[in-house]
């Protein structure tokens, strides 16, 4: 059994991982966990079983679109890119995400000294 | 917003799915592809590097499953898997369906039926705009609030000036028969008089020429007429230059000044043919049988306006019209047209509705034991991770598809039980001549009933069913599934109140074929069989004189009485049964009066002969003679009834009745008249009476325009009916021959409603028999089965066939028991509240049930006795079968 907390940091993070990495540049699923698993340096290993559900919420939710076309290795893969509302949505989200992240450093800081 | 249009965008996916899915399908494959090569390169055998893969995705399946659940509303989703998979299930058991299908939708379908004739007659909103904002305004015995029907023109018109409750007013007298006459021939009409501000309260233009102008509502002024559409169409054939010409009712020239719109139906009185204006002089005060119509203003209320009314009428002066023992009423104009049918509409949607309970406490034990053989999958799927939840919907599910295909058969059923319906009830017992037909609301009423006894059936035996216990279940094996304590004590219960259901609807269609007998039998007070009779109600100047009207009958008797064939002709200004009376207020001389205006009594003017005729039995004195004449002293025969009212065990004979004057209806006192005799009492109205103080004159000394002349021959019915035409025209072509009907036919229609009500009874009764032994046939017979192996045991252990039969007979005769007497506490719980409702009470004349007790002994014992036969009938055969096992065969009975 897998423990949730393995899957996820907290709601949201994997999908703003996703968004983040597609604002760089246009990838297909397989091509997104490999991305995130080396840009954190292995320190986050992406559940991949929650990758599709995550990527159809996002498809659903116009932050994404998809499109099949042929990768490298000669494959029919589903290329996903970022879309404008995709944009904005991960602005926010990560706007949100710093504030949050300042308040729990600050608490930890306070709760050190 | 967004959340909304989540949720349409996965409605929609439940029927997009298969190519979503295809295209998840072959992108996850492709990831699982890119996977296993990454690992082979990094130098995994081909085994482990997709196993690694695999791994990692975590399972296609999983996956798509969680897709799944994100993707669509899982809800609805299950749903219709429960709804595939319950249709499956009950496909497969063809037997079991067609049962509880036809159960429910005979139910469903009486109920339907019923309802769709409340929804039009008592419920649909009249044929007027905004009807719901029309009222009744009445004047009633303030002692009371029984409607005193009558109406000076002073008060209406008082209420018309002086109100402010109202948008408008008008007012209308009941139709009356004339004789209209146009274009050389003449023919009889309804008639009815109407205030020029009729039409504008409800709201219903005329088709054209203009409506009645407010200066013809006086007397002299008034000879102006409105034809409805149905006869401007059929006699002037829709001629527009109609308007402004004459016709002649009654010898009077009206001018027609417009015709009434198509739409305009008054439906719960007979159609009137022409509209005439309703005059009344403006200080008027007598009395006269009309109607108010008025149209509440916005934001009024009915009580509001009652009281308004009621305050008006204090103003009134006595004299003016106004009367201190009255006031008024404001009702809703729908329900006050309809509300007499209410009553025993009502009556027979709660026979219906104990109908419906039987079906649906029938496939509830139906269910219930399907639940039980279903145990093994119902465990299985509970073992494969199926929660409690998940089966009692899918129980529900199942029991919500034969409802709806209950429902669905049942709507058939009931419009075609509605046309019976409307068929088969006699005329005048439904308020409206709207046809009964499905409309929307009948189709809601279906779908809310279906949906209603799906639960009614689905829930207990789900609940039951759905209590698996898997440790117990998987360890004993099936056998020991379905004999749970808790379930059999429903089965029983469920008996039981099937029996006490049937109990309730057998004892009152007992009562009704006892009231009916009784009925058949109770004295009418005559009897004249073969007789015929018709009417003639004389109109024009040369009968304005009682001598002329006196005359004329008298010649008309004396003619048809010499024709070949006739035996004996008679004459009254009514006959028994016919409704056709008068009315008089009298005190006996020399005595206190009873009451402040006299003693109401029903009044006849007959021949000498009729009492002889109609075989009426004179109790004491004697008949009318042909002595007894206009310049004779005044002479009276008392009914029966009439004689206990007013002198109790006295002789009433000599006794001298002296009449009130009835100033509130504008009616002169008679000249006080002597008993010569006391007649037995004789039906008025109907078979379904209380006896009425009836008093009789003698034609000759009380002549009337309008009376109905009895004929007995050994003609055939349409010669002889021929020859009273022939006399009569050739004495006066102008005065019409109507309501011809003979003595039989007046009694048949007179029981035609208690017939009726018999009749309906008597089939739901029948109807739900039939259920109750259906299901308790079904019910005993599952038990025994159920304990084929312990009556095999007990075989072997020695016990006697009939020791087995005895036992397996005992616990129905238990239940059986247990339900008729609780059928019993109800049936008279349910006699004592509709008492007021089933039963003729002394003074009201409108009960359902004549001679019988509400603990009527004899329909109750024949309730129980043939419930406990059904009862005993269903138990035997599988008792029997029982008895007969041989053990071998019982103990391997699995």
């Amino acid at each position: 059994m897998k423990k949730p907390e393995q899957r996820d940091l907290f709601p949201g993070a994997l999908e703003m991982m996703i968004l983040r990495t597609l604002k760089r540049q246009p990838l297909h699923g397989y091509a997104l966990v490999q991305h995130i698993k080396r840009t954190s340096n292995d320190l986050l290993q992406i559940e991949e079983g929650s990758l599709y559900p995550a990527l159809q919420r996002l498809l659903k939710e116009d932050l994404v679109k998809a499109e099949w076309s042929i990768s490298s290795t000669n494959r029919r893969v589903r290329i996903y890119k970022l879309t404008a509302a995709g944009a904005r949505h991960l602005e926010r989200q990560v706007s949100s995400f710093e504030k949050m992240l300042e308040g729990i450093t600050r608490v930890l800081a306070r709760g050190e000294s | 917003m967004r959340y909304l249009r989540a949720l349409i965008t996965r409605f929609a996916e439940l029927f997009r799915k298969p190519r979503r899915e295809r295209e998840l399908v072959a992108e996850m494959e492709s990831h699982l592809q890119m996977h296993i090569d990454d690992n082979l390169r990094s130098g995994m055998t081909p085994q482990e590097a997709r196993r690694q893969a695999l791994l990692r995705l975590g399972g296609i399946e999983q996956t798509k499953e969680i897709y799944r659940d994100r993707k669509s509303l899982p809800i609805i989703e299950s749903l219709l898997r429960d709804l595939r998979y319950g249709l499956r299930v009950l496909r497969k058991n063809p037997g079991f369906t067609t049962v509880a299908v036809l159960t429910l939708a005979i139910g469903i379908g009486a109920n339907t039926a019923i309802f769709s004739v409340l929804e039009s007659q008592l419920w649909r909103p009249l044929p007027f705009p905004d009807s719901e904002r029309l009222v009744d305004a009445h004047v009633v015995l303030r002692e009371n609030l029984r409607q005193w029907g009558v109406l000076s023109s002073s008060v209406y018109k008082t209420w018309r000036e002086r109100s402010h409750s109202f948008t408008n007013l008008g007012a209308y007298d009941y139709p009356a028969n004339r004789n209209l006459t146009a274009g050389g021939t003449s023919e009889r009409v309804q008639v009815m008089p109407v205030t020029s501000s009729l039409w504008d309260t409800l709201e219903v233009p005329l088709e054209t020429g203009r409506g009645f102008l407010p200066e013809e509502e006086t007397p002299g002024r008034d000879r102006v007429a409105i034809l409805t559409d149905a006869l401007w169409q059929t006699r002037f054939a829709s001629d527009n230059s109609v308007i402004g010409k004459p016709i002649v009712l009654d010898g009077q020239p009206y001018i027609v000044v417009g015709v009434a719109s198509p739409g305009l139906h008054f439906e719960y009185i007979d159609e009137p043919a022409i509209f005439v204006p309703l005059a009344m002089e403006p200080s008027e005060q007598a009395l006269r049988n009309t109607y108010v119509i008025a149209r509440l203003a916005p934001g009024v209320s009915p009580e509001q306006a009652r009281a308004e009314l009621a305050g008006i009428l204090e103003t009134i002066p006595k004299s003016g019209g106004g009367q201190a023992e009255s006031t008024a009423s404001v009702t809703n104009l729908r329900e006050t047209w309809t509300g007499f049918a209410a009553r025993s509409l009502f009556f027979f949607a709660g026979a219906v509705l104990l109908v419906l309970l039987i079906a649906c406490v029938n496939n509830a034990g139906l269910l219930l034991a399907r639940g039980l053989g279903r145990q093994r999958e119902f465990t299985l799927r509970a073992a494969l991770g199926a929660g409690r939840g998940t089966l009692i919907r899918q129980s529900l599910v199942e029991s919500l598809i034969l409802s709806l295909a209950g429902g669905a058969a049942g709507t058939l059923l009931g419009l075609w039980g509605a046309a019976a319906f409307a068929a088969f009830i006699p005329q005048d017992t439904l308020p409206r001549n709207s046809h009964i037909a499905l409309d929307a609301r009948v189709l809601l009423f279906a779908l809310a009933v279906s949906i209603f006894s799906a639960l009614l059936t689905g829930v207990v035996p789900a609940l039951l069913s759905s209590r698996v216990d898997l440790n117990n279940a998987l360890r004993q094996g099936a056998s020991a599934l379905s004999s749970g304590r808790s379930q059999n004590r429903t089965r029983s219960s469920l008996v039981i109140i099937e029996v006490a259901l049937a109990l309730v609807l057998l004892f009152g269609a007992g009562l009704f074929l006892r009231s009916f007998v009784r009925l058949e039998q109770a004295p009418r007070g005559f009897d004249a069989p073969g007789a015929l009779s018709f009417r003639v109600s004389l109109r024009g100047e040369s009968y304005a004189q009682p001598e002329q009207q006196h005359r004329y009958f008298r010649s008309l008797t004396d003619q048809l009485g010499t024709l070949p064939g006739v035996q004996a002709v008679t004459v009254g200004t009514g006959i028994p049964l016919d409704g056709h009376t008068l009315s008089a207020s009298l005190n006996v001389a020399g005595r206190p009066p009873r009451r402040k205006h006299g003693t109401g009594v029903l009044t006849y003017a007959v021949a000498p002969n009729f009492f002889g005729f109609l075989h009426m039995h004179l109790l004491a004195g004697r008949a009318f003679a042909p002595q007894d004449s206009g310049t004779s002293p005044r002479v009276a025969i008392i009914s029966r009834n009439t004689a206990h009212t007013l002198f109790g065990s006295e002789d009433p004979l000599g006794k001298v009745l002296e009449f009130v004057p009835d100033e509130r209806r504008g009616v002169p006192a008679e000249a006080p008249s002597q008993i010569v005799g006391v007649s037995e009492n004789a039906q008025v109205f109907g078979a379904n009476e209380v006896p009425f103080d009836v008093i009789y004159f003698p034609f000759s000394q009380h002549p009337s325009s309008a009376a109905d002349i009895v004929i007995s021959s050994n003609l055939p019915r349409g010669a002889l009916l021929g020859a009273i035409r022939e006399t009569a025209y050739a004495l006066d072509k102008d005065q019409p021959v109507f309501d011809v009907h003979t003595m039989d036919d007046l009694i048949s229609s007179s029981l035609g409603g208690a017939r009726f009500d018999l009749l309906l009874v008597a089939c739901l009764a029948i109807v739900g028999l039939t259920l109750v032994s259906v299901g308790i046939f079904g019910t005993v017979a599952y038990f025994v089965q159920q304990r084929t192996r312990e009556f095999g045991i007990r075989l072997v252990l020695g016990a006697t066939p009939a020791g087995i039969l005895r036992h397996a007979l005992k616990r129905s005769f238990v239940m059986g028991f247990v339900g008729l007497l609780s059928g019993v506490v109800v049936s008279l719980a349910l006699g004592r509240v509709l008492r007021g409702v089933l039963y003729l009470v002394p003074g009201e004349h409108t009960g359902m049930l004549y001679g019988v007790k509400i603990y009527d002994p004899l329909s109750m014992s024949f309730a129980c006795i043939l419930l406990f036969a059904v009862l005993t009938l269903a138990s035997y055969i599988p008792a029997v079968r029982a008895a007969r096992v041989e053990p071998t065969v019982a103990l391997r009975y699995e």
